[in-house]
Formats: structure tokens, sequence, C-alpha cells
């Protein structure tokens, strides 16, 4: 076996070595013979790398040619261009191959790139301590809402309707076990309802969960939920699905947030069908003690070098046991370094463009279609770069259509919301890898 | 080594867009004033140039698994195969989106459920979820899982059984599911006391978390026992499934009775560990659990020979993540086991045991073992006799590094009497006698320069491209930013964040 170097004679040697006679020998005290597997396993006889090749690559033709294929849709995980460089750099062996950076004499290109990343969001967010990396948006507001119940010690969290539906099933699913209080906060024209939100909430809150860009796409007035949530001591988690949107819009801890947990995925991340992506939580100093998971400090060396170590430890499960402020263990490490990389390339003033001509191109396709007269809007409410519009036509002629042009259907809103208002209504989503004669093109295939 | 904002200049780009292509349109027109950031945030500038060699040198201050032997136990480095990288990154599977729609997606929904399949025949479990992104959110699954399954039967179960052997994440996933952790204290031969199981094991204990072998290396022979104990209490038996790597074709948890298992694909099933993750924490359930796995779980439609996400209704957990996997990480796990075969999983198994017990065999007159038998993968020596010269077992690991070799894991398991100043050495399949008879002319090496030279060790390392780093200072003065550190510099030519637009 080729990943195997050991030869059988080898193993013959080592087992007269450990003074044995036979592996079975060997293992009979620790495995029972009448729990040992008699037989082989029934899987396929092992493949060649060259057969192995060709399977993986006939079964990823029953994939669409998704290279080709224009996304129209986002709803949380948003194709941007990922620069050669990043995923060239990526693939370096040093980055790929260690373990979670426990010894930084051996890490320091790991743990200095973490920090870069905290550093980044840091600025990005205007937050001062940034976990670099919760598995994903999902997992990581849920941290936040049970971070939030240590920090209040109250049992409710209100969470807006209009915060991404799987991480709004996610907070459910981590909090269930603490049985809190979780009040939903309804929308209304594509926005949160701020007269609900104060007749909602009362000082038995612990946070308010509020998206920004929401699920809809629609721009938050932050500094007015800011001031309600405040006024009743509630912490204010502000989460970001699309952290590409920092780029024109304003830093939520300028606007009074007090935990933020962003999808980092548009920062150099492939879309895989789901993941891995990864997501910051960050806060204000006060509360670093009980934040969840891994962060990097600087210090230095005993030559009085700068160095980079995994800090604040004590809140960690590998020292505090069930005391610990959170499970999490293994992260998503190199997507961060893939985020350093990618932060690094596009710099301050791709950021910039990225942002504004994602916001100029998804108002742009919005323009052709209600022009096309086979849209129509449900809500008037201010978008980002992802926009809800009802259709006239059948959704299913419409995805058939798309399909067959190369391009990826925009979500139907439907399977997350079962308002009646919201039926035939489609979520759009657009990013810079659509051209302006792509959106042209869908703009044109649809009124037709 | 500079960090990439030091190396900024102003008006540097290292990217480029197509120009702007809706000059007609307005920022004003589209996004309300209230939303827009009047600042641009500052990133840095830098080319395209200097990002590829700023990588490029901090990769270099990385040791990684291709660099030579890491054998820190638990954590199975073994080897990554090349071919796997490959085929997880072709564009059909890259760019897929989450919800594009199934008929988009056969060719993923495919090798899920294949996998799902493999899986399940190589622990004897009934059915997976893919959904975990690493072994504790795994746990943590595994954990509402089993509480839900009481829930639902009416049944107030509330504490749960961990040994003191066990890995932190054990304990700390059972806090999150609000179970109440009972140690259960290991006897002389590093293993469950069944007498204080038997004493602990109650109607209102919802199960046992067990690690086989467990963290120290050693299976659990009373494992039939245990199975026993824990299922006559109405418990469930939930299998850690770190050291896996001892087991395969060789004993399955679910023949052993475990009720619940989770995988590190990225430990036995060869995915790398990519510094920390990304991993997956895959759980597997016997057929009375599977309702309330994490929903949706992949099927397949005999009828219209068509995979497909089914939702798994009420009895769900729910969701434990945004969408359904981290998927190219099931890709490598699907190659690996499909280019083992049978015969591989279990050569991989023989050689890693063999392995661990040719380097305890060899060291044990240096080092002394914390129990004195056979391991499985990994063993557990113990540092301890060199404290009188004034060496710790830390000093033994950074001493190795001095001679280009990964540090065992140190310091854990860490439980009295028998489990102090640990060094627990894994050396998976992949690594050679050859490099075996490395490390054990090194580790031997180093015994005697603890006894001449301790300064030598108490100093090292000497030769990494950073020396031991001060890390109460780090803790209790936390500089986290760049401009943590340039407030603390007290710059003052940094005093806005922020450039005008």
């Amino acid at each position: 076996m080729r990943y195997i170097p050991n030869t059988e004679e080898q193993k013959k040697e080592m087992l007269k070595e450990i003074g044995v006679s036979s592996f079975d020998d060997l293992i009979k005290e620790g495995v029972p013979q009448s729990i040992r597997l008699k037989g082989k396993l029934n899987i396929p006889e092992a493949r060649s790398e060259t057969e192995l090749e060709e399977k993986i690559y006939n079964i990823a033709q029953k994939n669409s040619n998704f290279y080709l294929m224009k996304p129209l849709i986002g709803a949380g995980a948003y194709r941007h261009y990922i620069p050669e460089a990043e995923k060239f750099l990526l693939q370096r062996e040093e980055f790929w191959t260690c373990y979670t950076p426990y010894q930084p004499e051996l890490s320091q290109g790991t743990l200095q790139s973490i920090f870069e990343y905290q550093s980044y969001i840091s600025r990005l967010i205007k937050m001062e301590a940034v976990i670099p990396s919760i598995y994903d948006g999902a997992s990581a507001t849920a941290e936040a809402a049970l971070m939030s119940l240590r920090l209040t010690h109250k049992n409710k969290i209100m969470v807006s309707n209009l915060v991404h539906p799987h991480y709004r099933e996610t907070v459910k699913t981590y909090l269930a076990p603490h049985e809190p209080e979780i009040i939903e906060l309804p929308y209304k024209n594509g926005l949160v309802d701020l007269e609900k939100l104060k007749i909602l909430i009362n000082e038995d809150v612990a946070s308010v969960i509020i998206q920004n860009p929401n699920f809809f796409g629609g721009i938050e007035k932050l500094a007015e939920i800011s001031e309600i949530v405040h006024s009743k001591d509630a912490l204010l988690i502000m989460v970001i699905a699309e952290s590409i949107s920092l780029g024109v819009l304003k830093a939520p801890g300028d606007i009074g947030a007090d935990i933020v947990t962003g999808n980092a995925q548009s920062f150099g991340m492939d879309l895989n069908y789901g993941g891995p992506y990864n997501a910051y939580l960050a806060t204000k100093k006060e509360y670093i003690r009980q934040l969840p998971g891994r962060i990097i400090g600087e210090t230095t060396d005993v030559d009085g070098k700068r160095v980079f170590v995994m800090t604040l430890r004590a809140r960690e499960q590998d020292i505090r046991r069930e005391r610990a402020t959170s499970n999490i263990c293994t992260n998503h490490n190199l997507n961060v370094i893939a985020a350093d990389i990618f932060l690094s390339l596009i710099g301050t003033k791709g950021l910039y463009q990225i942002s504004l001509l994602n916001t100029k191109s998804a108002h742009y396709l919005e323009n052709l279609l209600l022009k096309s007269k086979k849209f129509e809007k449900i809500f008037d409410y201010p978008f980002y770069n992802e926009f809800l519009l009802k259709s006239k036509e059948d959704i299913a002629t419409i995805n058939k259509k798309l399909l067959e042009n190369n391009f990826v259907p925009p979500l139907k809103i439907c399977e997350f919301y079962k308002e009646e208002n919201l039926k035939n209504v489609l979520l759009f989503a657009v990013t810079e890898v659509l051209s302006r004669d792509n959106l042209n093109k869908v703009a044109k295939i649809l009124s037709e | 080594m500079k960090l990439i904002f030091e190396k900024s200049i102003k008006d540097r780009d290292g990217y480029s867009l197509p120009g702007d292509l809706f000059k007609e349109i307005k920022i004003e027109d589209c996004l309300p004033e209230y939303a827009i950031s009047k600042k641009k945030k500052l990133l840095s500038e830098v080319s395209e140039v200097d990002v590829v060699r700023h990588f490029t040198k901090l990769s270099k201050l990385n040791y990684g698994l291709d660099d030579g032997f890491y054998p820190l136990g638990s954590c199975t480095m073994k080897y990554n195969p090349k071919i796997n990288e490959k085929l997880a990154s072709l564009n059909n599977f890259t760019y897929a989106h989450p919800l594009a729609p199934e008929e988009t997606v056969q060719g993923s929904l495919e090798i899920i459920y294949d996998l799902n399949k493999l899986l399940c025949e190589i622990t004897a479990m009934d059915e997976y979820t893919m959904a975990p992104a690493a072994g504790a959110h795994g746990e943590l699954t595994g954990n509402l899982i089993m509480r839900k399954y009481f829930v639902d039967r009416g049944d107030k179960r509330h504490k749960m059984l961990i040994p003191d052997s066990a890995h932190g994440t054990n304990p700390a996933s059972a806090a999150m599911a609000d179970f109440q952790v009972v140690e259960v204290k290991s006897n002389e031969r590093g293993t469950v006391d069944l007498t204080e199981l038997a004493r602990l094991m109650d109607k209102d204990t919802v199960g046992l978390m067990l690690t086989n072998p467990n963290t120290v290396g050693l299976y659990d022979e009373g494992i039939k026992n245990i199975e026993k104990i824990v299922h006559h209490k109405g418990g469930l038996l939930y299998y850690d499934g770190a050291n896996l790597n001892a087991s395969l074709g060789i004993i399955r948890p679910g023949d052993a009775g475990f009720d619940v298992v989770h995988l590190n694909l990225h430990k036995t099933f060869s995915t790398p560990h990519g510094g920390g993750g990304p991993g997956a924490g895959v759980i597997g359930v016997k057929k009375d659990l599977i309702p309330y796995l994490p929903t949706p779980i992949v099927a397949f439609d005999s009828t219209h020979k068509k995979y497909y996400l089914l939702d798994l209704g009420s009895k769900s957990i729910g969701m434990v993540r945004a969408f359904w996997s981290n998927f190219p990480v099931l890709i490598k796990t699907y190659v690996w086991i499909l280019s083992m075969g049978p015969d591989g999983l279990y050569n991989a198994s023989e050689t890693s045991i063999i392995n661990a017990n040719y380097v305890l065999a060899k060291l044990k007159k240096y080092y002394k073992p914390a129990y004195d038998r056979y391991c499985g993968h990994e063993c557990t020596v113990t540092g301890k006799e060199y404290k009188k010269y004034g060496v710790k077992t830390l000093d033994i690991a950074k001493r190795l590094m001095d001679y280009g070799m990964h540090p065992p894991t140190i310091y854990f398991p860490h439980f009295e009497p028998y489990a102090e100043e640990t060094i627990m050495v894994e050396p998976p399949e992949s690594e050679s006698k050859e490099m075996l008879d490395k490390f054990i002319e090194i580790m031997i090496k180093i015994s005697n320069e603890a006894k001449t030279n301790p300064e030598l060790l108490t100093t090292a390392p000497h030769n990494t491209p950073i020396r031991r780093t001060n890390d109460l200072v780090a803790a209790k003065r936390p500089i986290l930013t760049y401009d943590d550190e340039l407030k603390l510099k007290d710059e003052l030519k940094y005093k806005d964040k922020n450039i005008d637009f």
C-alpha cells in the first residue's frame, strides 16, 4: 500500500522486538476475541489511483458544470472571484498539513496569519476582540446567543425573522437544552418591525439578534434598533451573512453592536456545496472572558522577538473541561488563512470596489426586471445585493429557462417563508461574477 | 517577521476588477444615507507580489506533516494523499451552490450517500449525519441527539458519565447539552473502573462517553461489561472516535454496543488538519436514533433514481450549522477509503498499533510507561524521572524540535497518580520503521542530555524560527490586533484608523 511504508518483513521484525509472536498476540488482551470483527470489512477492494480518478471524474460529471454557471442565488453563500494567487498559496503543505498551533515555535506562519486576520476583521467591524474561527455563521450566532445568556444571566433571546433561516434553526438547536424563551421578532415591509420590537422587548431579554443586510437583502435601521435594545439593557448581536457588504456599509461597532458574528465565506472561500466556510465572532474587550473559541495574541520570545501565541486559553475546553465557555476545538483555521490572503490581495480599495460593484449590479438587475413587467416589488425597502421580486410567471418555467442558459436560479423564498404574499417570490443575489452582459441576458431571458 | 500592515504602501494594488461598469448608477441612489460608511475601511495596500512573498515566507515558519515526523498523540497525523486534494477540488464540486436545485448536484449527493454506507459498514452503525464540522461539533450533536431521545420518552435523565482520561471536549460538550458531568475514575490498568461505573450508572444517567482505545492509548478490555452496565440501566453508549485508527477492520463500535459514534475524518480518514481545521466530525447512530439526527440527510429515491435531501421532521434535533457538510472533507474521505479497500484499512490499523508498541518497547527503559501493558495505536510514557535533574516534559518536547521533529502530545492526559508529565506518542501507519528508529535514537539522546546537560533542554529550542514564548504576558495584557500593538506603542501617526473618501 503506497501510503504505508512498512513492509510485512519489517512488521515481523518489529513484532519480534516488541516480544510477541504475532499481531494477534499483541492485541488479544485489549480486544477480546468475542468482539473482534470476523472476516473482512464488506467494502469495495482497493482501487489504483488512475481507477479512482476516473471514478470521481465520472461522479463529478453528474453535477452541473458549475464553473460555467453564474449564480443568481446567494442566501448565505456567495460566489465571488477568488484570485489565483490565493488558491496557489493555500496549496502550501506547511499551511495544509499541520495541526492546531499548540507549539508556537513551529507554527508562526499559521499564528501570524490568524493575528493579521483578527486585525483586519477588527478594523472592518470596529470591535476590539475577534475570535477568528467558529465553524460557520450559524454556529457562531448560536455561540453568541449562549454568550449573551452567560453575560446577562437572563434567559430570553429575541431573534429577528430576517436572520438566515439556517442560523435561526441552529440557534434553537444549541439553546434547546437551556430552555430559554426564544421570541421571534416579526418583519414589516422587508425590515425588522420597529414598533413590534418596542412592544416585545423588556428587561428580561438577554439579547436581540439582528442580521444586516437581512435575509431579504434589506438594510436595517441599526441605529434605531440599537437604541431600543439598549434602553432595556439587552445586548445587540449583529449577524453578517455577506461580509463583503462591509466595504460600503457602516461598521457594526459604530452603530451599537455588542457582539458581532459574520460569515466570512465571501472572503476567498469556494462555495463547496455548503462548507467549509468560516465565521468570526467579535466583541468588546470587557466581554472577552466569556468568548468561545480560540484567539491569537502577540507577545515576545526569550530573545525579545515579536511572536504570536494562542492566548486567553483559560476559557477553553482542554483546560476548563465542563466549565469551558464552549467545547469548540478544531475549527476552520485554514479558511482563516484563505481570508487573510484574500483580504491582503483585495486591500482597502478592492474591498470597497467589490462591495460597490455588487450594490450597483444588484440594483441594475432589479431595475431591468421591473421594467420587463414580468416582476413586481412586494416590499419597498433599501437593499444591498439581494432583493425580492414576485414573478408573474410560474417559477418552474423561470428556473428551466435560467438553467438552460447556464444560470443557477434565484432562491424560491417560499422554501423558507410560508406567508401567502411570498408565494412565487424569488430572492435574487448579484455579485461581481455576473457581468453587465450576463445581467442583460438574464433580463432578456426572463422577459421573453 | 513583519506583519502585512507593515508592508503596506499607499495606493498599491493586489487585485483587479472590471472598471466601473455602472457609472450611471450612484451609490446614494441604491443605499440609504444612514447605512453608508462615510470612511473607507483600512485593510492593507500591497501588490500581488508582496502577498505571494509574504505568505510564502510565513508558510516557511510552519512545520507540516510533509516536513517530517509529527507524532501528536490522539491527533492521528497521518499522511494526506495528494490525489484526494485534487479530486476534492474539481470545479463541478467546488463551485456548487448549496441551495442549487437537486438535479444539478446529483454527483455531490451520490458521494455523501455512498460515503454514509461505507462509514456504516466500517463502524457497524445504521446511519450517519455529515453535518458536524469537527469532532467537538459532533460530540455536541451526539449529546443533543441523546438528550432529545430521552426527552421524547419523558425520561428526565440529566447526568453524563465521562472517564477522567477523556478529552476535554467530552465534558465541555456534555455541559453544552446541559448534562451534569460525572467523572469516572480509571483503574490501575488505565481503563474504566467497572465497580465505579456500576455504582455511578443509575436511572438519572444518560450514559457514558468513551474513547476506545482511550486517550492513554489503551483498549478498554472490559468493553462488554461496560456495555452491559450502561444498557442495563437504560443508558446510551457514546463512542468518541478520535482513536478509531486502532480499530479499522479489527473491532467495530457498533458491534461493541455503542449507540452513537463520532468520527474525526481529519484523523483516521487521512484528510489534512489545516492548522486547526477544517475537518469533519460526522455522527453515526443505531436505528432507534436515526429520527433524531440533524436534518436533513441524503436519501435515494429508487423510483426516480435520484438522490435528494430528506427532511427528518419534528423528532430531529434541528440544524447544527448552515447548509449540509464540510463537503471537500467528505470527498477526501471517500477517495481514501476506496484507495485502501478492506485490506488497506486493516493494514493501517495493524501497522499503527505495531508502530506504537515498537516505540513503547524501545523507549520504556528511558521513559517509563504510564501503564505496563501493550498499547493501541499510541503509547503514553512519562518524563517524570527527569524532574530530579530539573527537566520537565515540556523541556524534552522543546528539545525534540532542535532535532527537526514535531513533539508528541504532552501533559495530556493528566490525572494522578498514573498520568503525570505525560508524553503521548502516536506514530500512524504512514511512518516507516526507519523514521521510528530515528525518533527513538533522538529520544534516548535527549534522555542522556537531561542527565548530563539539563540546561540544553530547559533553554530549548535553539534552532527554530522563534524560541520559547512569554505566554503569561500575552494573557495578562492581551494584544489581539495590530491596532492594539500600535496603541500600545502610542504611535501618534496612527491616530485615525480611517481614510476619508
